[in-house]
């Protein structure tokens, strides 16, 4: 601890108002509507029978008010939260204190929320995501929304300048991961003079737009989504069915559908209006949203895997989504904010994909503050024909030299991609020109799906660990599928159907590539320095 | 039906205990006696005129079809302990498991996070542990089950040493 720094900072006052409306509302909806109705219809506020217990009726709705309001204060005065020293530390709970800290250098991303009402305040809630898979390490709700950007563009830069300070003292790119398990003195981190959170804190690094996604297309994109071609068909199916049997429920079953892929839609369209993304040193920022706003800023290297997608109506069109996983973000469920948090992209074209894969993967140009310093790609073919033979890709139907040899070991290949031997072309008659796999540099590609056409790309230093998988049926066709092991998020990466000699081959490859500083084995086995016990 | 294991070639897997075979075999006689008891309740009560709805035939073929499963199982369990198998390289710890499905996992040590060691009371008795890895990813699902306890001992020492050294992060 750097003692002394007691910059302890309280949210914004009206912030437990904002945050517990619905309680109020509650509250005065409760015991204002029969009042406000009695108005309405004319007659005195309070019933006749209720004349005598009026006063108590009062003092009790005043007293649960209060009740509320005093809770609300407390809560306020008992959230402090300070950002020193390499830590962002909160401190909430009146009773039962929780006490919270997360370093710095491991922050995977920082999200500036506005639901409207805070947004009509003009307040923000901060958000400050560690490696963690369950809930958001660090709230701050609600600060005014030049502090919540003041302060995060402290936090950013703090990270950055921790990054940079282990980088510089030779831990070379590697930044351990896990926040409550390592127990590392870290003499550097606490000697630091504390990040001033001040007026004369950095202000937001300059960005650089990268793309906007237009409303129009991301109506368009809902328009010719899988859920509206679903409503269609239901629609058609209702109309035609109640025409021919004459009978009317069936379109009853249609409206409480209808109503809630047009809620879907609706959604969808609130949370990507107005889609920007911008570049700038302290990594991507993502903003959207037309009530609730959002701004996302992922700190460069921090997207665990990305996934392109084509649905088969966006084909005509060449749109794109992409979404990735990012450790601390978790599965997107039905909460319809974390699955817009994980997405890059709702809706491109392939100039924007390119352009954001170039931000985003290290196989990019070579960009300060990339914190890992990849091999640069020697081998691989230009990257921009990869991603081009990735999304759109198909190996030829017939492969002369495959099927004169049945034997043949060297896998069908196109445009780099390692494809499903022919031999399994029974098991995915569809797909098996289209199922894939290409390594570059720093990433390994993996295509899949003929009509939804998926690319996914996983950096080789954010693969946790690497699996063979084969049943039965695969065996029969030689073939096996290798699954790679990421952080959890909307992206499960597998390279389906490859063929067993291409599969071992990429299992051995990718794990040579997993660990890329192979160190001499005498120095690392008796490593005399106790290691913290999790056992 | 060729049972080409999938792992790469040249890796000499270290086997679990011959012990985790027994522990193996009295987890199945449990779970197989208490589940037929289960299952045969419906049969005793049709047999004791107590029931009327499931017909005789339906209450026998319940249980029995279990057993008869139960059986294919314990034919099988002999050989999954055989195929369970770990190797330490260099750099990653590798862990096989499986011949009809078979799966092969591949963990660089800079990437595991902790190591667990758990024992059972069966475990336990026989002088067993299992041994579970954790990344930062949950899809590792890296278990190495009947480890001598002395061996999972030692395995987790030497990862932790290892991983330390390796430490890689997110």
């Amino acid at each position: 601890m750097n003692g002394g720094t007691d910059n302890w900072q309280r949210v914004h006052p009206a912030s437990p108002f904002v945050r517990g409306w619905l309680a109020l509302a509650a509250l005065f909806f409760f015991f204002g509507r029969d009042a406000a109705e009695r108005l309405l219809r004319g007659g005195p506020v309070f019933d006749e029978r209720f004349a005598g217990r009026a006063p108590w009726l009062l003092l009790g709705g005043g007293t649960m008010l209060l009740l509320v309001v005093a809770g609300f204060v407390l809560s306020w005065y008992f959230t402090r939260y300070q950002v020193a020293g390499g830590f962002v530390r909160v401190t909430t709970g009146v009773l039962v204190k929780q006490h919270r800290q997360a370093r710095l250098d491991r922050v995977q991303a920082i999200d500036v929320v506005q639901p409207l009402l805070a947004r009509i305040f003009g307040l923000a809630e901060l958000r400050f995501e560690v490696a963690d898979a369950g809930q958001s390490a660090v709230h701050l709700a609600y600060l005014r929304v030049a502090e919540a950007r003041r302060l995060r563009a402290a936090i950013l830069d703090a990270a950055v300048r921790e990054v940079a300070l282990r980088g510089a003292a030779g831990q070379g790119a590697a930044v351990p991961v896990a926040q409550g398990h390592d127990a590392q003195p870290d003499a550097q981190l606490t000697a630091r003079p504390a990040a001033p959170p001040g007026p004369a804190a950095p202000a937001d690094p300059p960005e650089r737009p990268v793309l906007t996604v237009p409303p129009r297309r991301l109506a368009g994109s809902l328009l010719l989504s899988e859920q509206a071609v679903v409503l269609l068909l239901g629609a058609a199916t209702s109309v035609l069915l109640s025409a021919f049997t004459e009978n009317r429920s069936f379109s009853f079953y249609l409206v409480p559908a209808g109503i809630g892929i047009l809620a879907g839609f609706w959604a969808s369209f609130s949370k990507g209006y107005n889609f920007t993304a911008a570049a700038s040193q302290a990594g991507i920022r993502l903003q959207y949203g037309l009530l609730d706003t959002l701004s996302q800023t992922l700190p460069p290297g921090r997207i665990q895997a990305l996934r392109i997608s084509q649905p088969p109506l966006w084909r005509p069109l060449g749109w794109y989504r992409i979404q990735v996983n990012v450790a601390g973000y978790g599965t997107p469920g039905q909460d319809g904010q974390r699955s817009a948090r994980t997405t890059l992209l709702p809706v491109g074209t392939l100039q924007d994909v390119t352009a954001l894969l170039d931000l985003v993967l290290p196989d990019g140009a070579a960009r300060p503050g990339s914190d890992q310093s990849f091999a640069a790609e020697a081998e691989g073919p230009d990257a921009h024909a990869v991603l081009a033979a990735g999304l759109s890709g198909l190996a030829p139907a017939a492969r002369i030299q495959a099927r004169r040899d049945p034997a043949h070991t060297i896998g069908d290949t196109d445009g780099g991609f390692t494809t499903t031997p022919r031999r399994a072309r029974l098991l995915a008659p569809l797909g098996w020109r289209r199922n894939g796999f290409a390594v570059t540099g720093s990433a390994l590609l993996i295509r899949t799906g003929r009509w939804w056409r998926h690319l996914t790309v996983v950096p080789h230093g954010r693969t946790q660990s690497i699996a063979l998988h084969q049943g039965p049926v695969a065996r029969r066709f030689g073939v096996v599928d290798l699954v790679l092991h990421t952080t959890s998020g909307p992206v499960a990466p597998r390279v389906i159907q490859a063929g067993l000699a291409e599969g071992r081959a990429l299992l051995l490859a990718q794990a040579a590539r997993l660990s890329p500083n192979p160190q001499p084995a005498g120095n690392t086995a008796e490593d005399p320095q106790e290691g913290p016990q999790h056992g | 039906m060729p049972t080409e294991a999938i792992d790469p070639p040249g890796i000499s897997w270290l086997r679990v205990s011959p012990r985790y075979l027994t522990a193996r075999l009295l987890g199945w006689g449990a779970e197989t006696v208490l589940v037929t008891a289960a299952l045969a309740v419906p049969l005793a009560l049709v047999l004791a005129g107590a029931w009327r709805w499931p017909p005789l035939w339906f209450a026998v073929a319940l249980p029995s079809a279990y057993l008869l499963l139960a059986l294919w199982r314990l034919v099988l369990i002999p050989r999954q302990v055989r195929a369970v198998g770990y190797a330490e390289r260099l750099d990653d710890l590798l862990i096989r498991r499986g011949i009809l499905f078979q799966r092969t996992l591949v963990i660089p040590y800079g990437r595991m996070q902790y190591v667990d060691i758990a024992a059972g009371p069966v475990e336990r008795a026989l002088g067993l542990c299992t041994l579970k890895l954790h990344t930062a990813s949950a899809g590792t699902s890296a278990v190495i089950p009947g480890l001598p306890a002395a061996e999972g001992a030692r395995l987790r020492e030497q990862l932790t040493a290892r991983g330390e050294a390796r430490l890689a992060g997110l």
